[in-house]
C-alpha cells in the first residue's frame, strides 16, 4: 500500500514537472521570437496598440504587459527610437527602429535564416 | 473615466520614478484604446463593473508595475526575499530606521552620560536591519500569494463595493461584547475596578458621558447589522462613522475636562490606599485612553470624510441628472 502512494505521488509530480519545464521553455524560446517580431513590425512606425494588433494579425499574440516593457527594453538598447505625438485627439507613443536597430534586425534576421534552415536538415534527417 | 484615473494612480505608485509619467502616460493610451474598442463592440458606453472587469485583466498595480522593473534591485539569498517594486520603499524605510534607531541610542547614552560603545550601536543596528528585512520579506510574500486589490485606495469605487459579511459580522460581535460591558459597568463596578471595586466609585462624569457613549456604541452596531442584511448599502458605512466619529471627537474636550473619573468610595476601608488606585485609575484613563482618542477620532473623520466624498459625488450627480429630466419632460409637455 505505501508503495502504491509513493508511486502515485511521484507520478502526479513527474507530470507537473514536465508541464512546468515545457512552459519555461515554451516561454524562452517565445522571448527569442516576440523581440524579432516586434522589431520586424516596427520597420514601420507604430504605437503599442496598433503593434500589438498587428502581431495578432500574424497569429502572434502578446500581451500589453510583455510589450510595452519590452518595447523600452529595446530602447534603452538603442535599437528603437519613440515619439510621443498626438493621434485622434489622443497623444500616443510612436515607435520605430534605429539605424542601430536597423543593422541588428538584419544580422538578427541572419541568424534566424541559418538556425530555422539548420533545425529543417536536423528534423529531416530525424 | 474615475476608475481608469484611480488604477493608474496605484500602478504609478510601484514604477520606477524616473520612468513614472512616460510608463503611465502610455499605459493610460492602451487602456483608453481598450475601452474604446469594447465600447464599440458594445455600440454602448461601458458600465462601471464592466470597466473594473478590464482594469482587472490588465493585472493587479503591482504585477503590471514589476513588468517595468524586471532589472531592478532585489534581495535575494537563493529565493526572493524582496522583490524590485518593495526594494527601493524598503531601502527608504531601513536608512530611516538606522538612521532614528542610532541617533537616539546615542542622544539617550549622552543623556544618562554612559560610555558607549561600539557593539550598543552594531546591536541596534542590527535588530533594525533585521527587523525590517523580516517586515518587507513577510509583505512581499503575502503580495506575491494575495495580489493587491487594485481598487486600494478604494475611495473612488466605495459605491461598487459590497461591505463584507466577515466585516459586519466581527463588528458587531466587537462592539457588542463592549457595549454590555460599557452597560453594565455602573451596576457593577467590579467588571473596571476587580478586587478594588468596595474600594472605589465612578465619578460623576461616567454618568454624564455614559448614555451618549452608549447611543454611539448603539449606532456603531446598527450600521453594522443594516450592512450585514444589505451589503450593498455601501454609502451608510463612511457616512455613519463619519457622524459617530465626529460626535466622539466633539465629546473628547468635555471628557478630558471633567477629570477625575474614578472616585474614593466613601466607604472604603484604606482610604490611603484607595487614593492611590484611584489615581492609577484616572492617570490611565486620561494619559492611556482619553489623551490619544482624539488623535484616532479626528484620523478617523479624515478617513471617513474621504470615503463619504464619492458617494455624496454620485448623489450630486444622479440628483442633477433628476432635475434635467424632469426639465426636459416638462419641455415636452
Amino acid at each position: 500500500m505505501r508503495h502504491t502512494v509513493y508511486l502515485v505521488h511521484y507520478m502526479s509530480n513527474g507530470t507537473q514537472n514536465g508541464a512546468e519545464v515545457f512552459e519555461n521553455l515554451r516561454l524562452e524560446l517565445r522571448r527569442g521570437c516576440l523581440t524579432l517580431a516586434v522589431l520586424t513590425q516596427l520597420r514601420t512606425e507604430r504605437y503599442g496598440y496598433t503593434l500589438r494588433k498587428a502581431l495578432a494579425d500574424d497569429g502572434l499574440e502578446i500581451d500589453e504587459g510583455t510589450l510595452y516593457p519590452l518595447l523600452r527594453r529595446l530602447e534603452s538598447q538603442g535599437l528603437l527610437v519613440s515619439q510621443w505625438r498626438e493621434e485622434d485627439k489622443r497623444n500616443k507613443r510612436f515607435y520605430r527602429l534605429s539605424e542601430m536597430g536597423t543593422t541588428v534586425l538584419q544580422q538578427l534576421l541572419y541568424e534566424w535564416g541559418r538556425i530555422n534552415s539548420s533545425l529543417e536538415r536536423i528534423l529531416q534527417e530525424a | 473615466m474615475e476608475l481608469l484615473d484611480s488604477y493608474l494612480r496605484a500602478v504609478r505608485r510601484y514604477l520606477p520614478r524616473s520612468q513614472r509619467d512616460d510608463i503611465v502616460a502610455e499605459l493610460r493610451d492602451e487602456l483608453h484604446q481598450q475601452i474604446d474598442t469594447r465600447q464599440e463592440e458594445l455600440g454602448r458606453p461601458l458600465r462601471d463593473t464592466e470597466e473594473m472587469k478590464l482594469l482587472k485583466d490588465y493585472g493587479d498595480p503591482m504585477t503590471v508595475a514589476r513588468r517595468y522593473r524586471q532589472n531592478d534591485r532585489s534581495l535575494t539569498i537563493g529565493w526572493e526575499l524582496i522583490g524590485p517594486e518593495l526594494f527601493p520603499m524598503y531601502l527608504i524605510i531601513l536608512g530611516l530606521n538606522l538612521s532614528l534607531a542610532l541617533g537616539f541610542t546615542v542622544l539617550i547614552f549622552l543623556y544618562l552620560r554612559q560610555p558607549l560603545g561600539l557593539w550598543v550601536l552594531f546591536r541596534t543596528g542590527l535588530i533594525q536591519v533585521l527587523v525590517v528585512t523580516l517586515t518587507f520579506t513577510i509583505l512581499n510574500l503575502i503580495r506575491r500569494k494575495y495580489p493587491q486589490p487594485w481598487y486600494y485606495p478604494p475611495a473612488e469605487l466605495a459605491t461598487m463595493i459590497p461591505i463584507a459579511p466577515w466585516c459586519s459580522i466581527s463588528g458587531i460581535c466587537i462592539w457588542s461584547v463592549f457595549s454590555l460591558w460599557w452597560t453594565l459597568v455602573p451596576v457593577y463596578p467590579n467588571l473596571l475596578f476587580g478586587s478594588a471595586a468596595n474600594s472605589l466609585a465612578l465619578a460623576p462624569a461616567w454618568h454624564r458621558f455614559f448614555w451618549p457613549i452608549l447611543l454611539l456604541l448603539a449606532a456603531g452596531i446598527a450600521q453594522r447589522s443594516v450592512n450585514l442584511a444589505r451589503p450593498k448599502w455601501s454609502s451608510l458605512l463612511p457616512i455613519s462613522r463619519l457622524v459617530i466619529n465626529a460626535v466622539a471627537l466633539g465629546l473628547q474636550y468635555p471628557m478630558i475636562k471633567s477629570f477625575p473619573y474614578v472616585l474614593v468610595a466613601g466607604a472604603a476601608p484604606d482610604a490611603a490606599h484607595a487614593k492611590q488606585i484611584a489615581d492609577a485609575f484616572n492617570g490611565t484613563i486620561l494619559w492611556g485612553v482619553l489623551s490619544w482618542m482624539w488623535i484616532y477620532h479626528l484620523i478617523s473623520v479624515a478617513i471617513y470624510a474621504w470615503y463619504s466624498a464619492p458617494h455624496l459625488r454620485r448623489w450630486l450627480q444622479r440628483r442633477h441628472q433628476a432635475i434635467r429630466m424632469t426639465q426636459e419632460i416638462n419641455g415636452v409637455l
